[in-house]
């Protein structure tokens, strides 16, 4: 695994505030809007629970395995599928193929979106940098993993902490 | 067309008609949107004589040009109505996503009027709108009827604005909400919507709002959203949510204890954001596009109530059933009773205000367990807040003559006039959990001007007071005066008031949030106005921003005059003229012995407005200013009739 940064998503901690959906579409479509956005959040008010949906960046990408045309192919410099709108035929078969409902069909062109990490952004994602909560980050995942390993040994530290002072 | 959608909706659930309006570039130049929108349409559609309840009333819910854009929290809609609790001009403000949802829908404002004949909601996917049966949604819990809804139709992500029972039974101070949690609280706009049988607006919006100058727009909030990440406001609110003002209300005595006998409480700190973050905090939640994200959701995990969980409490929100009424020791009464208001649908703020009064009329031996059914209406009596809410919403019981507010509620009970001293109303509608002794002297002043009744800590938010220190220079730059920036003191007050109202009521026509902009201070007016242009390809200035705000507030104002209710009508509570702040045990009180100086800073307030000072009434020259000829035209009869003797000797609790 190199250290090719990438978004991690956090849902314990998302707010459902859909900063991510504005900033995202209107960094790449100059309009803002649910339907253009590559980051979607799906949320229960009833229980306030909110959910990210973004790419995940996967190694082996089911949206570019079952592209038909070589649309949707692997960026392996940038580290994520790709879609090129002039080869795309607006199948839908790689949206239906993300495991996690993370492509979308544009409705002014009738062709398949995704995530390309904001391509020449110099801070990064756009959703990532705008996000509130911390619930989407963009940072290099081996880092990511090892502060997730360290995470429940500091909750024992602190536990045991809380328990000297009684 | 830019920013805008560009028509409006109206809905007359009589005749079942339905049409959309366009927005004539003029009118929207004039108004921008949201609050002003709704305020124009309920001055010139909504006779100030007209019963709140009469079907012709208008309900109003506006959105602004930069709702649902990439702007710091652009989810915000006001509702409007002619105030079932006031009978004067009413609107209310809420967040959550629908408002956007709307926006995507295509439509900046929708209308609703008539009466249907029995229970119904309106379906609005895009441009098909429908009218539909809610015979089995009625007296359902909006966390009830919301999955219901949404199962119908067939689509869990729509957003969808609900009342609860209490808007239903048309209590008079019963609230909106919109994704189930996100409360339009206040003026009663629930009880006109349950007196339209509307139960919902249920909406899916798929289009987009459609940018001018989308690299500017994109370089001005990446700048506002990264100065977010560092404001003092944002990080107490987003971290420990509204409720992060507890403390420094007990601090500086606007704690509102004991319907505003005291000013704070040694044990305020059971309530605190901190408290709540470590023993019942569940989520952060986040209103649409929001930078601040200081909503909560809360789940009592202990004791008898354990396992119930709802959307919120904001500082407003659990401060009036709780400490108002006297409870403070254990804090899942307090969060108990912010869950009732949630799910019957009222007014959290007017609810406890009603209830606390009833205490204190039961203290003072105005009433005696023989009104109130056999209730012991004494401070801190957790159970009986529980019975009263329950009764409010449902009308039943005392409950029932409580929910028609408190100034009407010593009136049906032939209470003697004493009794109103209590009520801590003005214009009929009671004051938030915020005692302007304490918490400053220009939200007193906004507190006696506010052109929604005795509100109003929104329609200015002195924030320049309350947090001004935390910003130093910046009173110099907006008003002028630094020392404008401690609470208790008249210094700079009136115009920082003027000030902000304007700033404020423009704020609201945007339609967003309040607390992005002079609450915490990532976003000033020339921000506000640099998205806006560049969402709109317009060219709006400052001033012609703050002018428009000046139009709103002359225009509600107006509304207000026409009612015969100016200068004499433009008071707070006398508590709060009469009583110095008592101490209460807490040796850290900072406003021992305030009272506001409320007259010392009317005058100098009249004249920066430009409003008679013997009527209260805005004056002819300021109304043609601001392009308003026609409200000049309606007050020029009504100013001499408010001087004669008969006005004069008229009592008015309310309208």
């Amino acid at each position: 695994m190199s250290d090719q940064k990438k978004l991690i998503y956090n849902n314990e901690i998302c707010t459902g505030c859909r900063s991510c959906v504005v900033g995202c579409s209107l960094y790449h479509d100059g309009e803002c809007g649910k339907v253009v956005s590559r980051v979607a959040i799906v949320r229960n008010e009833q229980h306030g629970e909110s959910f990210v949906v973004g790419c995940d960046a996967c190694t082996d990408a089911p949206c570019a395995n079952v592209c038909p045309t070589g649309a949707c192919a692997m960026d392996h410099a940038a580290g994520i599928a790709k879609i090129d709108t002039n080869k795309c035929i607006g199948c839908k078969e790689c949206a239906m193929a993300c495991p996690f409902g993370a492509i979308n069909m544009h409705y002014k062109t009738g062709k398949a979106f995704k995530c390309d990490l904001c391509e020449g952004r110099e801070e990064g994602p756009v959703c990532a940098d705008w996000c509130v909560s911390g619930a989407i980050s963009y940072q290099t995942p081996t880092i990511a993993f090892k502060a997730k390993r360290r995470e429940k040994l500091n909750e024992r530290l602190k536990a045991a902490k809380v328990g000297e002072e009684g | 067309m830019y920013g805008w959608a560009g028509q409006r909706l109206r809905v007359d659930l009589t005749t079942g008609e339905i049409t959309k309006e366009p927005l004539s570039y003029e009118y929207r130049r004039k108004w921008i949107g949201g609050r002003g929108f709704n305020s124009d349409v309920i001055y010139n559609e909504v006779p100030a004589d007209m019963d709140p309840f009469d079907p012709r009333t208008r309900v109003c819910f506006g959105m602004g040009p930069v709702s649902g854009t990439a702007a710091p929290s652009t989810g915000r809609v006001t509702v409007t109505c002619k105030s079932p609790l006031t009978g004067g001009f009413g609107d209310s403000n809420m967040g959550g996503h629908w408002g956007a949802e709307v926006k995507y829908a295509g439509y900046d404002q929708i209308i609703v009027q008539g009466r249907a004949k029995h229970p119904v909601y309106i379906w609005i996917d895009d441009d098909k709108v429908e009218i539909r049966d809610a015979r089995h949604l009625w007296g359902k819990f909006a966390r009830e009827a919301d999955p219901m809804i949404k199962q119908e139709l067939g689509d869990e992500d729509i957003h969808i604005m609900m009342i609860g029972p209490a808007g239903e039974n048309m209590v008079r101070f019963a609230c909106t909400f919109n994704d189930v949690w996100r409360a339009a609280g206040r003026t009663g706009h629930g009880a006109v919507i349950g007196s339209k049988n509307l139960k919902a607006i249920a909406t899916r919006g798929s289009g987009t709002v459609k940018i001018a100058d989308p690299k500017k727009m994109m370089e001005v909030c990446n700048r506002l959203r990264q100065a977010f990440k560092t404001d003092p406001m944002k990080i107490g609110l987003n971290t420990i949510g509204s409720l992060c003002l507890i403390n420094v209300a007990n601090r500086d005595g606007w704690f509102p204890w004991n319907n505003f006998q005291f000013g704070s409480h040694p044990l305020a700190s059971n309530m605190s954001g901190e408290v709540h973050a470590e023993t019942v905090l569940k989520h952060r939640e986040g209103c649409y596009a929001c930078p601040i994200a200081c909503g909560r959701f809360t789940e009592i995990r202990d004791g008898k109530y354990a396992g119930e969980n709802f959307g919120g409490p904001e500082y407003e929100h659990a401060v009036p059933t709780g400490p108002r009424c006297g409870i403070i020791e254990d804090a899942n009464d307090i969060w108990h009773n912010a869950r009732l208001t949630n799910d019957y649908g009222l007014d959290a703020i007017e609810c406890g205000g009603v209830i606390s009064s009833a205490m204190e009329w039961f203290q003072r031996g105005l009433i005696t367990t023989k009104d109130t059914g056999g209730l012991e209406l004494t401070w801190g009596n957790a159970e009986v807040v529980d019975t009263l809410i329950n009764q409010i919403g449902q009308r039943k019981g005392f409950g029932n003559i409580l929910a028609e507010g408190a100034d009407r509620a010593a009136d049906k009970l032939g209470l003697p006039k004493e009794a109103h001293y209590y009520t801590i109303t003005t214009r009929g509608m009671t004051l938030p959990g915020d005692d302007p002794r304490g918490l400053g002297f220009g939200y007193g002043l906004s507190f006696a001007m506010g052109t929604r009744g005795g509100c109003d800590h929104l329609r200015s938010l002195c924030c320049l007071e309350l947090s001004g220190a935390l910003y130093p220079g910046l009173n110099t730059k907006l008003l002028g005066d630094e020392s404008a920036n401690k609470p208790v003191t008249t210094n700079g007050k009136p115009y920082m008031v003027y000030y902000e109202e304007n700033q404020k009521a423009t704020t609201d026509c945007l339609q967003v949030c309040c607390f992005t902009t002079h609450w915490s201070y990532a976003v000033l007016t020339p921000d506000q106005v640099e998205y806006l242009n560049a969402v709109t390809g317009l060219d709006f200035t400052e001033e012609e921003f703050q002018e428009i705000g000046e139009r709103i507030v002359n225009l509600e104002r107006a509304y207000w005059n026409r009612l015969m209710s100016g200068v004499r009508e433009d008071t707070v509570p006398e508590r709060f003229l009469k009583e110095p702040m008592p101490p209460n045990g807490v040796d850290y009180q900072t406003n021992i012995g305030a009272t506001l100086p409320l007259n010392e800073m009317l005058p100098k307030y009249y004249q920066y407005r430009d409003w008679d000072s013997k009527t209260g009434f805005p004056s002819e020259r300021k109304l043609k200013q601001l392009g308003l000829d026609y409200v000049a035209k309606d007050l020029a009869p009504l100013r001499s009739k408010y001087l004669s003797d008969a006005e004069k000797k008229k009592v008015k609790y309310y309208y």
